[in-house]
């Protein structure tokens, strides 16, 4: 299976060199030498140098870097701002029921001038039913979809019926990014398609480079996009070994700020920054299926006191984090219950369950980031309390894909977004019906263990719209999970990015993602 | 003394002696040290200082400790690939050496495919797929090695089994086996020896490519992932921490493989002079 996953990549880059070679891509809309809108910079670069796919929604990475780049080539219905959903390409929406009506903007267009219409997005649905997308907010072409049907009304209005309506729906309708139909419907295989207009999307940005060996990406402003202005005629993803150093050389125009550098950096007036508290974390996964001896809580209990957590905090995380909580949801989240059990380190009382069990794991791990430092922690810790633990380590899609086919008994993953508000994370994580539906990492639960009571909860908070109602049903899931341990929680890693103001301060932070290079409006006038 | 350093051992003497003082310096490291190489026992990135020579890496384990066992591990490694490939390489260019013909023929095709393909690229691709087993990643670098020093090995075997005393040997009914044993072996081992050794540095250097590259054991305290995971703490370059944890590992494998290199170069020149 991996050997497959690693030829096909292979052979997935060869083309997309192909393609380079054959000129694929779609024009640039707009060229160096035109005159820019008052504000707009002439390009903003950002660290590259790894490969998150090719930016069509079939063909992008599952993680974070890789849809974010996507969605500057697509555009979606909604957007999210500071504060809630605003239009994208919909100017208007009004809800009855389970129909949510969409008005498109006037104007709207695909990237090689064809209009945008209504007929669009009802083909963009059917063919995301027949090829569920990477980024998959409708559940298309699963059990789980959404959507009940749809009806065009007229050229620029559309009306979706849901089966049931909750209080995610309106943006989950508003998230799925919108196929050009003139290209598309002659396409068979999505997955691997990079002929004519594979890369015109709906969206604010052209993708006139790709390289994917070299992880290079450039995108190009669209002339007269309908949903606004973009704040840089180009964006390029450059390739850096140290993004620090490119950094200081003026080579990219944001970047992580490691913690031990960060008051160095706080003393420059000309640098902003950007906070994502507690919004990367860290969980280790128990294959039960492979595992099964872990069915019994006292070992999953004792995991817990084995693991020294508050050292990958200090050690690893140079103390910019917390000890993860077992309910999931960070500390610092406006969800997070303080009723979750807490585990604290005692390596004794782990001994004195686990020494005598004669137990033996292979701990899986990507070999980036500090993957392999926390692995290296779990398994000094592990062994301490007398589980015999090997790590083996991949590059991070690898051991995606490993951890989404079931190829692991202990799995180490880490990503951003846990501090997502609200944290509807939970559901596609611990709910039976919900987890390891695709590569996202917030789909990654825990593999042979079901548990009814969870389930119920995950579920049953999407059809609370009220608020506080809501949020009590978080907060007792969350102490479901600490006192059930589906899986083990790691840590918490705050983060600051910094820029410099003078080059461009727009960068943003939705009401529900913290990275703010990886959201649409960072990249648009405001 | 003088003598030899007249007749040019001198310089592989001093090579010896540094190695000598290398190994000695580590082995008191992997011995005698008090601190251990995977177990944290000092605070997270703590500069040089009596409690730790070299310092602590981020997880608080003590620098020498692990410099110590990487130069055992980077060591063994290498003594096992150049075993391998004086085995391998000696044995095959032996016998396309002494039979000839046919034998010769496939042996040197062999060589030739194998003296073809470049090493690192083909390396870091097996070893993505298969290269966390450190018997692998030696039989993977020993596979890449063997053909110079067959080919080698072949020519002076080819020469030697032309002369007088192997060609009456012959003649009086003695076998393959025993005119290999007696006659060649003693001609041949140098040239096995010295392409052998060669190999020692070559190896250490491509595990610790393999290593930086992240194709070996993740957890192994080896030189090539201590250099991997210090280059790669972000901003090492604007902290202090590069002076102990990054120019620690990388000084080690320079002065490993810098002896080596040179003591099987002057081997060379020494024991095979006007012969390859």
């Amino acid at each position: 299976m991996k050997f497959v996953s690693r030829l096909f990549s292979a052979a997935a880059a060869l083309l997309i060199l192909a393609s380079l070679a054959a000129g694929c891509f779609a024009a640039p809309a707009a060229s160096a030498g035109e005159s820019r809108p008052d504000g707009q910079v002439e390009v903003l670069r950002l660290e590259g140098g790894t490969d998150w796919g090719a930016p069509t929604p079939f063909q992008c990475q599952s993680r974070g870097p890789g849809t974010a780049k996507m969605e500057l080539v697509y555009a979606s219905l909604l957007e999210k701002d500071e504060t809630g959903d605003i239009g994208w390409l919909a100017e208007s929406w009004t809800v009855d029921g389970k129909d949510y009506t969409f008005t498109l903007r006037q104007g709207a267009a695909f990237q090689d001038g064809e209009p945008l219409t209504a007929d669009d997005v009802a083909f963009t649905i059917d063919y995301y039913n027949a090829h569920p997308p990477v980024s998959n907010p409708l559940a298309a072409g699963t059990d789980a979809c959404i959507l009940e049907g749809y009806t065009v009304v007229d050229e620029r209005t559309i009306t979706l019926t849901v089966k049931a309506p909750d209080g995610d729906t309106l943006t989950s309708l508003g998230s799925f990014e919108i196929l050009p139909r003139h290209v598309w419907e002659s396409v068979e295989d999505p997955y691997t398609y990079t002929g004519e207009g594979w890369l015109t999307g709906s969206g604010a940005w052209a993708c006139t480079a790709y390289d994917g060996p070299t992880g290079s990406y450039e995108f190009t402003a669209v002339n007269d996009f309908c949903a606004g202005t973009q704040a840089a005629a180009r964006i390029q993803f450059v390739p850096a070994s140290d993004a620090l150093l490119a950094f200081e050389n003026g080579e990219i125009d944001i970047t992580g700020v490691p913690a031990d550098l960060l008051d160095r950096y706080r003393a420059d007036e000309s640098l902003g920054f950007v906070e994502k508290a507690d919004d990367t974390g860290y969980k280790l996964l128990i294959n039960f299926d492979e595992c099964p001896e872990f069915l019994d809580i006292a070992l999953r209990q004792a995991v817990y006191a084995a693991l020294d957590r508050q050292a990958v905090v200090d050690k690893v995380f140079r103390g910019a984090g917390s000890v993860g909580s077992a309910g999931y949801v960070p500390r610092s989240s406006l969800y997070y219950s303080p009723d979750c059990v807490e585990y604290p380190y005692d390596p004794e009382a782990a001994r004195a369950v686990l020494a005598d069990k004669n137990l033996s794991v292979t701990l899986l791990a990507a070999d980036s980031g500090s993957d392999v430092a926390i692995a290296e922690l779990i398994q000094l810790d592990l062994e301490a309390a007398g589980v015999a633990v090997t790590v083996e380590s991949y590059d991070s899609a690898t051991r995606d894909s490993m951890v989404n086919g079931g190829d692991y008994q202990f799995a180490l993953v880490g990503n951003g977004g846990w501090g997502n508000n609200p944290p509807t994370y939970l559901r596609t994580i611990f709910s039976d019906v919900s987890k390891n539906q695709g590569g996202n990492p917030h789909s990654m639960g825990p593999i042979g263990y079901e548990n009814a009571e969870i389930t119920a909860l995950a579920e049953g908070q999407r059809t609370e719209t009220d608020f506080e109602a809501r949020k009590a049903m978080f907060q007792q899931l969350q102490v479901l999970i600490s006192r059930e341990i589906p899986l083990i929680v790691i840590a918490n890693q705050s983060s600051y990015s910094m820029y410099r103001k003078d080059c461009y301060d727009g960068w943003m932070k939705t009401y529900a993602y913290q990275q703010a290079e990886q959201n649409r409006l960072s990249y648009m006038l405001r | 003394m003088g003598k030899a350093i007249r007749g040019g051992w001198g310089p592989i003497l001093i090579l010896c002696a540094g190695l000598l003082a290398l190994t000695a310096f580590f082995a008191w490291g992997a011995l005698a040290w008090p601190c251990s190489p995977t177990q944290p026992s000092g605070a997270s990135l703590e500069a040089p200082g009596a409690a730790h020579w070299l310092g602590t890496d981020d997880l608080g384990i003590d620098i020498y400790a692990q410099l110590s066992q990487g130069f055992f591990a980077s060591m063994s490694l290498g003594l096992a690939c150049g075993a391998l490939t004086g085995l391998i390489g000696g044995g095959l260019g032996m016998l396309a050496g002494y039979k000839g013909g046919g034998v010769q023929a496939a042996v040197d095709l062999a060589v030739q495919v194998f003296l073809a393909v470049p090493q690192l690229p083909v390396l870091i691709v097996l070893g993505a797929f298969w290269g966390q087993d450190r018997r692998l990643v030696i039989g993977l670098i020993a596979a890449f090695s063997w053909a110079p020093v067959a080919k080698q090995t072949a020519a002076k075997t080819r020469s030697a089994a032309h002369r007088t005393y192997v060609q009456a040997a012959r003649s009086w009914g003695a076998n393959s086996w025993y005119i290999l044993k007696n006659h060649l072996a003693a001609e041949v081992l140098p040239v096995v020896l010295v392409g052998a050794l060669a190999v020692v540095g070559k190896a250490i250097l491509q595990e610790s490519a393999l290593a930086y590259l992240g194709l070996s054991d993740p957890t192994a305290k080896s030189w090539g992932l201590m250099i991997n995971r210090a280059s790669r703490f972000a901003g090492i370059y604007f902290t202090d921490y590069w002076k102990w944890w990054l120019a620690a590992p990388v000084a080690a494998l320079m002065l490993t493989i810098l002896f080596t290199r040179l003591l099987a170069r002057r081997l060379e020149q020494r024991l095979l002079e006007g012969d390859v």
